[in-house]
């Protein structure tokens, strides 16, 4: 993507983001969400976080014909399992990277 | 209030940032190294930083920047991640009367997950000087994030690649995501989700918006058949 429109897109997504934030705060709380947006809301973080993390445990591409790789499967895994755990996210970020660098060094 | 009420409760929120600051910052970094190792220069990089503000977004837009997405698919990509600020902003906002127009633009630029989930916690404990104390803690988590930012777009490039340390992205978001899992639907939109990231692929690279949609339509769903699941809140 050229220079300017690398700025451009940047410049919008903040612009974007800006007014979502500001939207109801600039009105004072005057007005409420429909319901059925802020379930839809509700249930975008997860599905969104979700979406970027699997195709990074991912043998090659995205696609019907995917396989797993073994190694970042198991490092997101301990990841998880220590993120519902302790709820730190340097402890998740210590356990899967751990899991990840031993299994490599193991070549598994 | 008094000025010096005020004063208290913005030193009260830079204080109740203190411990949330090396996950905040560790997060900061990571996104910072992303955007360097993606190809922009390090002012467009920072610029994601401060004007975006918000580290799942800056990753999605980020990512989609490296795949050589259409910038009107990442502006939207970007933006979807980023629309559950409505919600905090109008809850929020029942807080803010009697501020000023700048208090209230100033918060609304500072509002992230972290400052909006602490402060919370303070309105449920009664507490009137809630739009004091999310300043103070907003604002002191906008300086670490853009400290720890600059660090990554600069010092990121110096990590070997063999150390994998891209995976870092996936964790972070893997402890950004568990808490969320408190009921079937959340969990049902997270593998909804992940399932679509994975197997569908559409061009323009909308796979991410799509997975958006089809997550939540599942979390929908699960909490009508199975009315057991906390409704959206």
């Amino acid at each position: 993507m050229a220079e300017l429109a690398t700025w451009g897109v940047i410049a919008a997504l903040g612009l974007a983001t800006f007014a979502t934030r500001l939207s109801f705060l600039a009105l004072l709380g005057e007005g409420e969400l429909p319901r059925w947006l802020r379930r839809v809301l509700h249930y975008v973080p997860p599905a969104i976080l979700a979406a970027i993390v699997a195709p990074q445990l991912l043998a090659g591409a995205p696609g019907l014909a995917a396989t797993l790789d073994g190694p970042r499967t198991a490092a997101a895994l301990a990841g998880l399992a220590v993120a519902l755990l302790t709820r730190s996210t340097l402890a998740t970020i210590a356990a899967g990277m751990a899991v990840l660098w031993g299994l490599t060094l193991l070549r598994w | 209030m008094t000025s010096s009420d005020r004063q208290q409760a913005l030193l009260a929120g830079a204080r109740a940032c203190l411990p949330l600051s090396p996950g905040v910052m560790l997060f900061g970094m990571v996104c910072g190294a992303a955007a360097a190792a993606a190809g922009l220069t390090p002012g467009q990089s920072f610029a994601l930083s401060w004007l975006v503000f918000a580290g799942s977004s800056q990753i999605v837009a980020t990512q989609l920047f490296a795949a050589g997405a259409p910038g009107w698919v990442i502006v939207l990509t970007g933006w979807v991640v980023n629309l559950r600020f409505m919600m905090y902003s109008a809850t929020l906002a029942q807080h803010f009367r009697g501020t000023s127009r700048f208090e209230r633009w100033l918060a609304g630029y500072l509002l992230t997950d972290q400052a909006f989930g602490v402060t919370l916690a303070r309105v449920l404990d009664g507490r009137r000087d809630i739009p004091w104390f999310f300043l103070g803690i907003a604002a002191t988590l906008w300086l670490f994030w853009q400290i720890a930012s600059l660090a990554g777009i600069y010092l990121g490039a110096l990590v070997p690649a063999s150390w994998s340390i891209d995976f870092v992205v996936a964790l972070t978001f893997i402890g950004v995501l568990a808490p969320l899992l408190r009921d079937r639907a959340m969990a049902a939109a997270a593998v909804a989700g992940g399932l679509t990231s994975v197997f569908v692929v559409l061009p323009l690279k909308l796979n991410l918006m799509a997975a958006a949609l089809i997550g939540a339509a599942a979390g929908i769903a699960l909490e009508k058949l199975w009315p057991s699941s906390q409704p959206g809140a």
